[in-house]
């Protein structure tokens, strides 16, 4: 990528990322080629960040450049936000074939970001093979990434064991493939036998694919390889072409859900200041012009 | 109070960068959670990283501003190199700001290599902040 086109790619994100939901419905749309979506999340402090830049650089083995967007939740109070989690990918700083943007979620509720769809399909549309998107620190509702990625990582490390209880019914069952990270800590071992007993009660369900479990002390080569391999290898079976029709199915109903859902809360920012003072009438008829005219049709 | 007056730099990005060797970063990081106050999503760098670093991030991230924060005393050749290097990849445009212990005679030299404004670490938070959002404005 030349540097214009890198600055240009810069610009289109931030574009995206900025535009409301009726810019994005009236966005051209490109083409439908793929580039491999791996989503990685995981309860704060589990070591997302660490295991992505170790990771990355085992990703970058074709011909294709990789891409890594990392979410920071976005404070409810100011609106502003700390996007920290590039200090901790450092050893990829002079990676070329690397490109990393930091993303605050904005008014996204689901540990995701506003529009990450058509970001998505950007980083696409200029050719990366690969992407890594790293979440907000979640466990228990951020269910939107799986519908957006092909391989769905969960990132644990030995303190959470308590968390485990709390996630059953949720990311658990989503996940492709539970990396322990900081597994030379005590309580792996305890880990490692919870998720096996999750695993079964999974395979009950008849999902088809058992994920595999990788251990990692500190991202060290071994792991890492055996990571990139378990990815391949959930890759070659989700690319099977029922299973791939019913992804991209679910890619699309996470993607207009996204936007309705944003939709939402800008009906309320336009309501008229007082309107929620009004009587109950007054409010639904504010509430019908404001859905009627979204102020850009 | 005006939602402007809360968050003055909402809808901004800011890059805050520790070039040069020194150690310290409590400054920058005081300054970097006052900024996000303000409504402003900053990325933070971490010590000790280089002006070449520094640039490629901020054109990466599509930052609107850049702030150095520069105790070392060696802030001309960061200043410089971290100008060039943003130029050389196509982020020129991309303003940038300076703060830490900059002696007063130093201070021209800087404002004449195209740094925006210099924060020495007299001002208050809120000056700072208003200062950078009549800046970025």
């Amino acid at each position: 990528m030349t540097p214009d086109e890198r600055r240009r790619l810069a610009r289109v994100l931030s574009r995206l990322a900025d535009a409301s939901v009726s810019e994005v419905l009236r966005l051209p749309q490109s083409g439908d080629g793929h580039c491999r979506r791996i989503g990685v999340t995981g309860p704060p402090g589990a070591g997302k960040s660490t295991l992505i830049s170790r990771l990355a650089r085992r990703r970058l083995t074709g011909e294709g450049d990789l891409a890594i967007l990392v979410i920071d939740p976005t404070s409810p109070i100011s609106g502003g936000a700390i996007l920290g989690d590039r200090i901790r990918m450092e050893e990829l700083e002079n990676e070329e074939r690397i490109y990393i943007r930091s993303l605050a979620s904005r008014e996204s509720r689901d540990g995701l970001a506003d529009n990450l769809p058509d970001i998505l399909a950007a980083l696409q549309s200029f050719g990366f093979s690969e992407v890594l998107i790293e979440t907000v620190g979640a466990g228990q509702v951020a269910h939107a990434i799986r519908a957006l990625v092909d391989t769905l990582l969960l990132v644990l490390h030995p303190g959470a064991g308590d968390q485990i209880q709390a996630m059953k019914s949720g990311i658990l069952e989503l996940a492709d493939i539970y990396v322990i990270a900081k597994a030379d800590q005590p309580g792996a071992k305890e880990l490692v036998a919870e998720l096996r007993s999750v695993r079964k009660e999974r395979s009950v369900a008849g999902a088809g694919w058992r994920p595999p479990i990788v251990l990692s002390s500190h991202g060290e080569d071994e792991s890492m390889q055996k990571l990139a391999a378990e990815i391949d290898r959930h890759q070659a079976w989700t690319t099977v072409s029922e299973r791939w029709e019913d992804a991209r199915v679910l890619w699309r109903a996470q993607h207009v859900e996204s936007l309705l859902s944003r939709r939402v809360g800008e009906v309320l920012r336009a309501l008229p200041r007082d309107a929620l003072k009004q009587p109950i009438d007054e409010l639904y008829r504010a509430v019908l012009r404001e859905l009627a005219d979204p102020g850009a049709m | 109070m005006s939602g402007e007056q809360r968050a003055p730099l909402k809808g901004k990005r800011i890059l805050v960068a520790k070039p040069g060797l020194d150690g310290h970063d409590i400054g920058a990081k005081v300054v970097a959670l006052a900024l996000r106050d303000a409504g402003a999503e900053v990325v933070y760098t971490g010590l000790r990283k280089s002006p070449q670093h520094i640039a490629r991030v901020a054109v990466d991230e599509d930052v609107d501003a850049v702030g150095l924060s520069i105790l070392s005393g060696s802030h001309r050749e960061l200043v410089a190199e971290t100008m060039a290097s943003l130029e050389a990849l196509g982020g020129g445009d991309i303003r940038v700001f300076v703060g830490g212990t900059i002696p007063p005679e130093d201070q021209g030299e800087l404002l004449a290599m195209g740094v925006r404004r210099i924060f020495t670490s007299e001002m208050t938070l809120a000056r700072v902040i208003a200062e950078l959002a009549q800046a970025l404005s």
